[in-house]
């Protein structure tokens, strides 16, 4: 057989070998068998030497020539083999993409916190400080030097907590001048003794009251009071501050009502209803067929409140608004029951 | 307030359209709380003609009447046929004209008319009394209508009973809107009409002279203001006039007979109550009944006209007999000895005014509220007095044939005086941010029955508020009227600058909501649990109360468990365990950042630091398709801690054991002081079974209490940037065996002190005990160090000297034996 012959059936062999190769491995092996150091063509080549002058260059030629038609093939099988590996490791690792993730175990801030932090915010950037003041109050602070009569009723034990002073011991009375704090009104008049006009503060915290807790009472909760105290402060200012706040808490379509009303801390007053969001302001059961949900009471600064306070109220006027976190949460939750907001139960918990 | 709009519509012109008025009150201040129509309570309620009238079969009182209802009762074919009704009225009888309340009426009182048999004939309705229709205390008979009454015409409509009621809530401050003059001038000034109140005048006064009769005495002013009597005399006791009865019954109260019926419906007319004795009840003395307003004594007792007996304080006040018996509580209700009856012949009529806070004290202690009283409450207008008096007079002579003794005795120490205020037109418009021009202001103020002289410059106007509004004393009283009547509405909203105001959250503010925060990161969700306290919380939690201050006691608390402010938040949190645990939820991870209060003997108020608290128990979640649940324990509870103390950049923050002694409300071995820097400023650990078992808890539950203020004090905002390194580091394992006493954060700082400088990170990544190969009380903790010199790359020579150096140390100074 000539040498000829022998590449021509090495080229042909390998061709076959390369083909049938199912592995990366395989074919290496096939290259390592015919190309390399100790292959079959490097095998051919050596004996090169036997050779005529005029057959050599014609030989060596072709040895090339199959060596370069073997490289070519190897590489195209070995690209195809790559890529049905690739593949067989896709699919290998297929998962079902509706299980669950992995989440990193996050808590939840309670619902009251939201909606104080969510008004907090919006007065903050209107320029608002928060302020806050002790639930264990004074009398003082809690009605009289915010203008309420000594008879109001709001002051009688059926209304307040009073605790023991230890000062004054209560000798068997049901009141006392230091109470739990009914209102965060007296944080109004702490801040107006504390600083000087401008004031723009807001002061979310716990009140309490003796109502026994039911679906729509708590002894306990959230109040978020307002004050305004600055020169030139209008009722318009009043509006439109409270207006902003409704719009930001309830939505930009709902409209506002304000109801002339009464509390001694405020001269004019009143309450501000929004439109009611179920119905639209048409009327229904959820708003008690009158198109509007009360939020909360406001008014200018009574001038008494400014004399307790040391305010000049020809010089400064103000405006002051206190409002319940848990009626805001109620009211946007439409929750059944105000004592699932104190139980900590964790699927009330996580649900917000 | 209940304010029927027939006789509202006698005194000022009203809309057509009932919820017209009903929009505008409330616009303006008045909250309607309800509008009922009246007159349909009288369904099925007819005129009717009596065709006949026989004795019934089997009784010896009742009749059997035949009663044409005209086309209210038909036949099969559609003809009038008449009812039978059985009846047991004495006057009733053949071609009288009744009131018939037919099948399906339901009267007042919530009586319903159903077909019946009574003694075995059958009834298929009721002819009616007045006072069963609710329109006048006539109860002897059945009501007869006059014979040109018409038959088969609704009963509501031949009677003039369709009204509408507009049920009013009246703010406190607004005494005179509990007047229908009152309401009355409201709405006209709300509707800018005006008012036309006529009331009824004395015809003719005879001898004897009130003065010669009674007199009066007022032993304290400041309880009473005014007392005015007047006496009527020969009164003809009887059932009130329909027109009366309607009006007081739309006004909410009960038709009694004409004389209590005309004290209520002066009151609801002016505002005033009015109270009528038995003049003959009252003892003589000198040809005189003494009337003496007098302090209770204490433990006095009134029986009541409600036939309860009172024990009375001397807060409360009297109308005495001559000083001597009490008859009536005054400003509240009448006493039961000096009632007007049916015998009375002569009346002592009492309008007077009792102070607000006395009334409203002894009404709220004695659980009494009247219509009296609720208007003392809130002050009634001494100027007045007397001219109720007359009115009330007056209609005694119209309605009850009564004679009406001469004059008035009116004992009023200090005459009020109406309030002059000075309202500056450029000050309403400051304040309201509202271009209201001075003639709306004029003329709503007059409206309201100020009167209202402009100063002779125009700068100002001089008001004089009417005395029946003792809400109006000041200018910014005034602001308000004219605000609310030209509308709130129409003010133009605008939002403050806040100028020269800095806002914002303080640095303290913000940090506090980091920990919540960095908390919530962690895994645990935000809770809130009452800042009540049970007394035997601290006990039943094992926590000596020493640094707690004394406990805040609440006087009147609502409940036993209520009776104190906490002093620590775990009591409230471990209940918001039991709870999830009862109910089916085991994997509980909460916390509360909230106030304790620390009470002290020296002061008044308590100190109330912030605390944050949390509790963990169970897992962090159920068993998952690839993960199983590990359950929470103290490290899960120190991560957090430490998570939260990396938010706030504390850097000094460590663990150190807690005592036993010191901390018996935790289990001991899973206990830590939480430090910051030498500061300890809380503390974590697993609680103690024992106090776990008071709160009906039966699994573990790691806690932590944290006085916030504290830990926020060490509070940083940032720490100094540090390189990031270029050359890499060399790691080396060291293994140690050491006693088991040797805590790891000795271990920590002796590798750390003897790594010297090119020592930069050590982690601990393995503990292992093994008695035989550890050996007894001994572990074995792994550390990975790396050891990194900023400047060069560290070759094996390097490291090997300070690996040689740092374990001859440790050797030394943990007594560990180093494995290699």
């Amino acid at each position: 057989m000539s040498m000829i012959d022998e590449l021509e059936g090495i080229a042909a062999s390998a061709r076959e070998r390369i083909e049938q190769a199912q592995s990366l491995e395989a074919l290496d092996a096939v290259r390592v068998a015919v190309t390399g150091k100790k292959g079959q063509l490097t095998a051919v080549l050596r004996s090169m030497g036997s050779l005529t002058p005029e057959e050599r260059p014609q030989v060596g030629k072709l040895a090339n020539e199959v060596r370069r038609q073997v490289e070519a093939v190897l590489a195209e099988r070995k690209a195809q083999l790559e890529a049905a590996e690739l593949a067989a490791r896709i699919e290998a690792s297929s998962v079902d993409v509706t299980l669950p993730g992995r989440r990193p175990h996050v808590g939840t801030q309670h619902l009251i916190s939201q909606i104080v932090d969510e008004i907090q915010d919006i007065f903050i950037g209107l320029g608002y400080s928060i302020e806050s003041g002790p639930y264990v109050e004074t009398e003082y602070y809690n009605f009289t030097s915010l203008n309420a009569p000594a008879d109001h009723p709001s002051r009688s034990p059926r209304d307040t907590f009073y605790v023991e002073d230890p000062l004054n011991p209560s000798a068997g009375s049901l009141v006392s001048d230091v109470l739990l704090r009914t209102q965060t009104s007296p944080v109004q008049m702490r801040t107006m003794e504390a600083q000087k006009p401008p004031i723009y503060m807001l002061s979310p915290g716990r009140v309490f009251r003796p109502d026994t807790a039911d679906a729509n009472h708590l002894p306990q909760f959230t109040q978020i009071e307002g004050l305004v105290v600055d020169e030139g402060i209008t009722f318009g200012d009043l509006k439109g501050t409270l207006d902003h706040m409704a719009k930001e808490l309830f939505g930009p379509h709902r409209a506002t009502r304000y109801r002339p009303h009464f509390f001694p801390f405020t001269e004019p007053s009143c309450e501000l209803d929004v439109s009611c969001g179920v119905c639209g302001g048409s009327g229904c059961r959820f708003c008690n067929h009158t198109g509007w949900i009360e939020i909360l009471g406001c008014g200018l600064v009574d001038p008494n409140v400014f004399g307790y306070a040391g305010i000049d109220p020809e010089r400064y006027s103000g405006f002051a608004f206190g409002m319940g976190a848990e009626r805001i949460a109620a009211l946007r939750y439409d929750l059944p029951d105000l004592r699932m907001l104190m139980t900590g139960d964790m699927r009330f918990l996580r649900q917000f | 307030m209940r304010v029927s709009y027939e006789w509202l519509s006698t005194m000022v012109d009203l809309p057509q359209q009932v919820p017209d008025l009903v929009a505008e009150l409330i616009r303006t201040g008045t909250e309607v709380e309800a509008v009922e129509h009246t007159g349909a309570s009288l369904d099925h309620v007819v005129t009717g003609y009596i065709l006949s009238c026989v004795p019934h079969p089997d009784s010896d009182h009742m009749k059997v009447t035949m009663v044409d209802v005209g086309p209210h009762n038909v036949d099969d074919h559609g003809d009038p046929v008449p009812l039978q009704i059985v009846c047991g009225a004495p006057n009733v009888a053949a071609h009288q004209h009744v009131i018939v309340a037919m099948e399906g009426a339901v009267l007042p009182g919530d009586f319903k008319i159903k077909k019946s048999k009574l003694r075995g004939v059958e009834s298929c309705g009721m002819n009616c009394s007045a006072r069963e229709l609710g329109i006048g205390s006539e109860h002897d008979g059945i009501m007869v209508l006059p014979e040109d009454a018409p038959i088969g015409v609704p009963a509501g409509d031949y009677l003039g009973l369709s009204d509408t009621v507009i049920d009013c809530e009246i703010t406190p401050n607004r005494p005179d809107c509990l007047s229908m003059t009152g309401f009355a001038t409201e709405v006209g000034a709300i509707l800018s009409e005006p008012t036309h109140i006529e009331v009824p005048a004395i015809a003719h006064e005879v001898k004897p002279a009130t003065k010669d009769l009674v007199d009066v005495a007022i032993a304290d002013p400041e309880r009473c203001s005014r007392y005015c009597a007047r006496v009527v005399r020969n009164v003809k006791i009887g059932p009130s006039p329909a027109w009366l009865a309607r009006r007081i019954v739309a006004a909410g109260s009960r038709p009694i007979n004409n004389v209590v019926d005309i004290t209520n419906y002066v009151m609801y007319l002016t505002g005033q109550p009015l109270h009528a004795f038995d003049l003959d009840t009252l003892t003589q003395r000198d040809g005189k009944r003494h009337i003496v307003v007098r302090p209770a004594t204490d433990g006095e007792v009134l029986r009541t006209l409600d036939g309860q007996d009172r024990i009375l304080t001397p807060d409360m006040t009297v109308i005495s007999d001559d000083g001597d018996a009490a008859v009536a509580l005054a400003g509240v209700m009448g006493g039961e000895n000096s009632e007007v009856t049916e015998k009375t012949v002569n009346i002592l009529l009492e309008s007077a005014c009792f102070s607000p806070g006395h009334t409203s004290r002894t009404s709220r202690d004695l659980g009494l509220m009247s219509e009296a009283s609720i208007r003392f409450e809130r002050g009634v207008d001494a100027a007045g007095c007397v001219e109720v008096a007359d009115i009330a007079a007056a209609l005694f002579e119209s309605c009850c044939e009564a004679e009406v003794c001469r004059g008035v005795v009116d004992v009023y120490p200090e005459p009020v005086e109406a309030a002059t205020i000075s309202l500056r037109p450029s000050r309403v418009r400051e304040l309201c941010g509202a271009d209201i021009p001075n003639d709306f202001m004029v003329e709503a103020l007059a409206r309201l029955g100020c009167s209202v002289v402009p100063s002779r410059l125009g700068s100002y106007l001089d008001v004089v508020a009417p005395t029946n509004r003792p809400d109006l004393t000041r200018e910014i009283d005034l602001v308000e009227e004219v605000l609310r009547l030209w509308g709130m509405d129409r003010v133009e909203p605008t939002v403050p600058g806040a100028p020269n105001h800095p806002g914002g959250l303080t640095d303290l503010q913000r940090h506090a909501h980091m920990v919540g925060e960095a908390l919530r990161a962690s895994g645990l969700c935000e809770t809130l649990t009452y800042n009540f306290a049970d007394t035997g919380d601290l006990e039943r939690l094992r926590m000596p109360d020493e640094r707690l201050g004394q406990p805040v006691v609440i006087l009147n608390p609502l409940t036993a468990d209520q009776g104190q402010m906490r002093r620590t938040m775990i009591p409230g949190l471990l209940r918001s365990v039991a709870y999830n645990l009862a109910h089916g939820q085991d994997d509980v991870a909460l916390y509360e950042q909230g106030r304790v209060f620390y009470g002290s003997p020296e002061a008044s108020q308590p100190a109330e630091p912030q605390h944050v608290a949390g509790v963990l128990c169970g897992a962090w979640q159920q068993d998952s398709w690839d993960q199983k649940a590990r359950p929470l324990d103290f490290f899960d509870g120190k991560g957090a801690v430490e998570q939260l103390a990396e938010a706030l950049k504390i850097e000094r923050l460590r663990f150190k054991v807690a005592s036993p002694e010191k901390y018996p409300w935790l289990q001991p071995g899973r206990a830590a002081q939480i430090m910051a820097g030498k500061q300890c400023v809380g503390w974590l650990g697993n609680i103690h079974p024992l106090s776990l078992a008071n709160f009906d808890i039966d699994q573990d539950v790691v806690a932590f209490e944290i006085d916030q203020d504290a830990l926020l004090s060490h509070a940083q905002d940032m720490l100094p940037y540090q390189d990031i390194p270029t050359l890499p580091g060399v790691e080396q394992d060291l293994a140690i065996v050491v006693d088991e006493d040797v805590d790891y954060e000795t271990c920590i700082q002796r590798i750390g002190s003897a790594g010297g400088k090119l020592l930069v990170d050590v982690r601990l990544f393995d503990v292992y005990r093994d008695p035989v190969r550890v050996g007894p009380h001994k572990k074995s903790m792994a550390f990975a160090l790396t050891f990194r010199d900023p400047k060069r790359t560290l070759t094996a020579e390097d490291v090997e000297k300070v690996m040689d150096k740092l374990v001859k140390k440790i050797s030394k100074s943990l007594g560990a034996e180093v494995r290699s």
